[in-house]
């Protein structure tokens, strides 16, 4: 008689072999992901200015995660990125489903179509940003010439040079290169969703709506909040967008563009790394309020 | 699996996502090129020579070892130098530390190099903005004893004031450069315009002439980053104005400094694009390169490009001034970048002494000016604008020698890189018009004051 919780030899035997074959990838992730995080954690808590070499670099606690609260940039800044974070993950949410819906019908061509739409997802974000910047430029500008032509506008305008402008400039960059990506992860997640559902509820009189709310959407909640989460990270961290097309002018400085600041060009690693640790809080937050509504799925197999 | 393991895993796995994804706070990231904080404005020149020997050839048994870090920038035009040096005697022998072209990049690497007291670069070629920040954190050596006060005479200026902190020189000047304004000469000729506007009050007046037949009057670089600094110090310079005076203090919020900002926001939308506050040097280089413009502000070296004619359409009618002022009489000064030579201070004497053997020999007369002939860049020597085989080859030095005699430095303070990061952010909105003038001076002038404390 066993029970779960009184394991033979050879159990044991293959839980060790398990942690000796995870042993290099464990090492690895503690060398490249732990200690830097451990690190810049470490640091956080000294007064830190590279330019300083005479202080001796001494440790003041938390007295640098104060001065962030009383950093009314790094606050503005934080302010912004949620902005930010909110309005792309959501339109990138519904742009899409949308395209996923489309993807997953069956027509001519849809092989070619689902590689086309990962074109902006493949191109490096600098790259697509330089690109965009080319497009709201205020004399070639291919943004205005549309616009332009539509009637939409009677002259060309400096988009980027408004806080309103920069703001949705950025927007649009972003959708556009990451709604690909979304579309691809739903489009995953509907691919295994089984057609006898849809068949079955058709025969009870089930009308596209009511299908689709009813089956389409509660069993797509896990890939869906699965996208969520790695969009919404990646969006909070947004930085090479921001630092190639504004540059963080007109109120469109991220957090990450501001730690970046204080690391690489102010030098001060203290006030920086207390930044960058914060920035590391918030995402953990997030990951863990997704994994909240993922009740614990991602990691169990039942 | 208990439910509690199952609780631990999931919160370990969103552990491991945030490490892996929270990664860009802390990591070391290049600054983007736009961002750069040189306007070394490196000119690639089609004549120059590679050299195969560089750093190939052996050291002598009981040379000298230094090694030279350098911007790849002027990476072949470096080289055929430090070959020359080499050949010329046996006891010191260079060797190349060649850096990516990117002057943010080249000081992250100085500064990482400096703090861990690391002795692999002897020579290095640092961004003028930077002496300040490197003489006060007490990275590089003194160099008052190097020159003779005859022989700084001979460098420009500007250049030697940029190299000097606190009244020490920290620096030798290898090369330097200068915005110009550049001008449509067959415009002003068009409107029966003999003598070349000096103000900006002339040029304004000018371009009322011949609104037909472009859309501004000045062309120059407004977007939140280290070019618009440069523009904005200028643009200050001309009313009188100054970012910190003789003393050090911060004097951002003058009334001369109001004013001039002031015009600078007016400009934008009537006789400049409403775009500048977009513009880094390439988009205000490409309205007047399509003829859109009367003026435009840029680097010295961008007159070979204003009148090539593949790239441009107004080539073969490109003149060069001095900036514009506000008074009649006065003179415009231009903003000075360049690189300058400064040795580590945690080498020892026999290499500190070799070090500075051989910025004493790159920076005389004779080899800044074969440096210049292959490589085009501003010499900070006085003697070489005025060369004939160097006139041969560069024909603009003849007007160009004057403006860059009258060049300015930014503000030399130990903490440029913020003291930038505060002009570029308040001064941006003003020119946006997100903020008054007054109130985003305001700003400005605290945060300086703030950092000079």
């Amino acid at each position: 008689m066993k029970t779960s919780s009184k394991k033979s030899a050879q159990e044991r035997q293959d839980a060790k072999v398990a942690w000796l074959m995870m042993a290099p990838a464990l090492l690895i992730l503690s060398v490249i992901a732990l200690y830097p995080v451990l690190r810049t954690f470490w640091l956080s808590l000294h007064e830190m200015s590279l330019k300083n070499p005479g202080s001796g670099y001494p440790f003041i606690g938390l007295r640098n995660y104060i001065e962030i609260f009383s950093d009314q940039r790094a606050m503005t800044d934080i302010v912004f990125t949620i902005k930010f974070t909110i309005v792309t993950v959501v339109l990138e949410m519904f742009i899409g489903f949308a395209a996923a819906l489309v993807m997953n019908r069956a027509f001519k061509g849809r092989g070619i179509v689902r590689a086309a739409i990962l074109i902006p997802w493949a191109i490096p974000t600098s790259v697509s940003a330089m690109m965009w910047k080319f497009i709201y430029n205020d004399q070639y500008g291919m943004f205005n010439d549309v616009l332009y032509r539509l009637g939409i506008i009677d002259g060309y305008k400096a988009w980027l040079s408004s806080a309103s402008g920069s703001f949705m400039a950025l927007v649009i960059t972003d959708v556009w290169k990451t709604a690909p990506y979304m579309a691809l992860l739903i489009l995953a997640g509907l691919q295994m969703l089984p057609e006898e559902l849809y068949e079955s509820a058709k025969l009870d009189g089930a009308n596209v709506i009511q299908r689709f709310f009813t089956i389409t959407i509660p069993l797509m909640k896990r890939p869906l909040l699965v996208a969520l989460l790695f969009r919404t990270l990646d969006a909070f961290r947004v930085f090479d967008l921001i630092s190639v097309l504004t540059g963080g002018a007109n109120g469109t400085e991220s957090i990450c563009v501001y730690a970046h600041k204080q690391l690489m060009s102010f030098l001060d690693f203290g006030y920086g790394s207390a930044l960058a640790v914060l920035i590391f809080i918030v995402v953990f937050i997030i990951s863990l309020i997704y994994m909240f509504f993922m009740g614990g799925d991602l990691a169990g197999d039942d | 699996m208990k439910k509690s393991t199952k609780k631990l895993l999931a919160a370990l796995l969103a552990m491991t996502m945030a490490f892996g994804l929270a990664a860009c706070g802390s990591d070391v990231e290049p600054a983007p090129a736009a961002e750069s904080a040189a306007e070394t404005e490196i000119e690639a020149d089609g004549e120059q020579q590679p050299t195969e020997t560089a750093g190939e050839a052996e050291a002598p048994a009981d040379a000298v070892v230094i090694n030279f870090a350098y911007d790849e920038g002027v990476g072949d035009a470096t080289r055929e130098m430090i070959d020359k040096f080499n050949a010329s005697q046996s006891d010191i022998f260079v060797e190349s530390y060649s850096l990516p072209h990117d002057a943010n990049n080249l000081h992250d690497d100085f500064v990482n190099k400096m703090v861990a007291q690391d002795t692999s670069v002897d020579v290095m070629a640092l961004d003028v903005v930077y002496v300040s920040e490197f003489a006060a954190a007490g990275w590089v050596n003194p160099m008052d004893d190097l020159y003779t006060a005859e022989e700084l005479d001979a460098f420009l200026p500007g250049t030697v004031s940029g190299a000097t902190y606190n009244g020490t020189l920290y620096a030798a000047p290898w090369f330097t450069n200068a915005s110009a304004l550049f001008y449509r000469t067959d415009l002003l000729e068009q409107a029966g315009i003999a003598e070349v506007p000096t103000t900006w009050q002339g040029w304004q007046d000018a371009y009322e002439k011949v609104k037909g037949d472009v859309d501004y009057a000045f062309s120059f670089q407004g977007i939140q980053g280290e070019a618009m600094v440069c523009d904005w110090c200028e643009f200050i310079w001309s009313f009188g104005g100054q970012v910190l005076d003789e003393n050090g203090t911060a004097v951002c919020n003058s009334a001369e400094n109001i004013e001039a900002t002031q015009f600078m926001a007016d400009l934008i939308g009537t006789y400049a694009p409403e775009g500048v506050t977009t513009y880094a040097e390439s988009e205000s280089e490409q309205v007047f390169k399509e003829g859109k413009a009367l003026t435009c502000r840029t680097w010295s070296g961008t007159w070979n490009v204003f009148n090539d004619e593949a790239e441009s359409n107004v080539a073969g009618n490109v003149g060069m001034t001095f900036l514009p002022v506000s008074e009649e009489g006065d003179t415009g000064h231009s903003c000075m970048g360049g690189l300058d030579l400064v040795t580590n201070v945690w080498i020892d004497d026999a290499h500190k002494e070799a070090a500075n053997t051989f910025i004493k020999w790159m920076t005389s007369e004779e080899t800044e000016k074969e440096f210049t002939l292959i490589s085009s860049q501003p010499p900070a020597v006085k003697a070489i604008y005025s060369d004939a085989d160097v006139l041969e080859k560069i024909p603009f030095y003849t007007d160009f020698f004057a403006i860059i005699e009258a060049g300015n430095t930014r503000p030399l303070s130990p903490n440029y890189a913020e003291v930038s990061d505060a002009i570029q952010r308040n001064v941006h909105m003003a020119l946006t018009g997100e903020q008054s003038v007054e109130d985003a001076l305001n700003a400005l002038q605290g945060e300086v004051e703030a950092l000079s404390k």
